[in-house]
């Protein structure tokens, strides 16, 4: 699996370079406007563009009729890509973090409320979002896979607010607004970890021709 | 002699095709070519014992394993028709790839074609060549120890130099007898010159697995008219096809056609012949 994990990033490797500099300069830029901690809902959803970039040019390539001739089983193909995409939220996580440390360094006022508040807002998009689109690179051609991709960022949303306001049946969101979003960011882990399982049951009778 | 792949009444339908139980093997230390027209069910074959696509019924076995595990897998080397590589990736890159990929990746090995190849390493494979993208292709497939290789259409788009290199090698490569090779080609004088046996499909059908041999040394065409057709024992033809001024009879013994018949004219057949009186000819 490391081996098709290191074709990746260096697939990869240009468009996380940009994705690195234009979210610590959007950080600095954004803190005149608003808090810059809300860019950590912005940052691993833009960071996991990458991993479809992969996607696509293992399409247009071929890589994966010739990946499983090698030693490399098709559960690693689909696990390899399940785990290049988190490592791209955590690293686009990361990045958004530089901005934030540095203003409060220089005295901005960014509380860790906001910075775990607007974390798992983020996490659970990009999660809910990759749980929808990567099975469905794996069903559909790389055209219609890249629509998908889009779409699920739009649906991560809807879902967001859907189970937001479900929490809200049980008990007030706005008086514990980390606790609801935090209960969302862990049912998104757990989409995200169902989805692999069936991305990993389809793909093992998918004919690869 | 063990072999390397016994493949037994391999079976796939697609809506507009079927491979029909299909069987053949490929013993230790020889080659085997894999002859038929376009959508004869060649590649088909090779992406079913490969595991690439899911068979319905059969058997394949593959370095005495019908599980296709990381362990089997590690001592295989595939080139299929085109590079499959990422083309973003330069070929030093890509040796960086397989060492992660292959516990057994032979790096000096690898290198050492390339430059045999006369391949740059740090070019992207985006600006190579078809004829070098497959030498990268083969390059990649003997760099990691591999007893056995399968080749889908991998001489096609090479010039002739490179691809009598790519001949030697691959005879090379099966001087030592644990290794053995699958080659389905269009290009059947490249595997009249390597060939240990041949297996011919035809609309998804084994027709023939023979040694080469037998095909280039006891086959025959016939080369008559009206009247000297008529004359012939039925039984003793293969196929036959009506040309512009003469028939063409395919028989499995030229040498016995002869004697039987002096009077007729009775060359050597070529594998393309043999393919082309099989599939164009009436029986």
């Amino acid at each position: 699996m490391k081996g098709v994990l290191v074709k990746d990033l260096y697939i990869a490797r240009s468009n996380i370079l940009v994705m690195i500099v234009s979210l610590v300069v959007l950080g600095f830029g954004l803190s005149f406007l608003l808090e810059t901690s809300a860019l950590l809902v912005l940052a691993p959803v833009a960071a996991t563009t990458a991993a479809f970039i992969s996607i696509t040019s293992d399409a247009a390539s071929k890589w994966n009729k010739n990946v499983i001739t090698m030693p490399v089983s098709r559960n690693q193909i689909i696990g390899e890509k399940f785990l290049f995409y988190i490592l791209l939220a955590i690293l686009g996580m990361l990045t958004a973090l530089v901005p934030c440390v540095v203003l409060t360094c220089f005295g901005m006022d960014i509380t860790l409320h906001s910075l775990l508040l607007y974390g798992s807002i983020g996490m659970s998009a990009t999660l809910l979002a990759g749980g929808i689109s990567l099975p469905c690179a794996y069903l559909f051609d790389p055209e219609k896979s890249q629509i998908v991709f889009m779409m699920s960022f739009m649906a991560s949303t809807g879902i967001i607010t859907g189970l937001v306001l479900l929490i809200n049946l049980v008990f007030p969101v706005k008086e514990n607004i980390l606790l609801a979003f935090h209960i969302v960011l862990i049912i998104s882990v757990i989409w995200f970890f169902i989805s692999y399982r069936i991305a990993v049951k389809v793909y093992q009778k998918r004919d690869i021709s | 002699m063990t072999n390397a792949i016994m493949v037994s009444g391999l079976t796939k339908t697609y809506q507009d095709f079927v491979l029909d139980h299909v069987s053949f093997t490929v013993p230790s230390g020889s080659i085997v070519g894999l002859i038929g027209e376009n959508g004869a069910g060649k590649s088909t074959t090779i992406n079913a014992a490969l595991g690439l696509i899911q068979k319905e019924d059969g058997v394949v076995s593959i370095l005495d394993s019908e599980e296709l595990d990381g362990d089997v897998k590690e001592q295989i080397g595939v080139v299929f028709d085109g590079s499959n590589y990422p083309e973003i990736l330069s070929p030093r890159k890509l040796n960086r790839v397989m060492k992660n990929i292959y516990r057994t990746w032979d790096e000096q090995a690898y290198l050492r074609l390339l430059k045999q190849f006369s391949l740059p390493v740090d070019k992207q494979i985006r600006q190579f060549s078809k004829g070098m993208k497959m030498k990268l292709a083969i390059s990649v497939a003997f760099s990691h120890h591999s007893r056995l290789l399968l080749l889908d259409e991998a001489t096609s788009g090479l010039d002739p130099v490179v691809r009598d290199d790519i001949l030697d090698m691959l005879l090379d490569f099966v001087q030592d007898e644990e290794h053995s090779i699958l080659v389905s080609s269009h290009i059947t004088s490249d595997l009249e010159k390597i060939a240990d046996y041949i297996v011919f499909i035809h609309e998804g059908k084994v027709v023939f697995e023979k040694p080469k041999d037998e095909l280039i040394e006891r086959y025959g065409i016939i080369k008559c008219g009206a009247a000297q057709f008529d004359a012939l024992d039925k039984s003793d033809i293969i196929s036959y096809r009506k040309m512009d001024y003469e028939w063409q009879i395919l028989v499995s013994d030229r040498e016995r056609m002869q004697k039987k018949y002096p009077k007729a004219l009775v060359v050597p057949a070529t594998i393309d012949e043999i393919m082309l009186l099989y599939v164009k000819g009436e029986k």
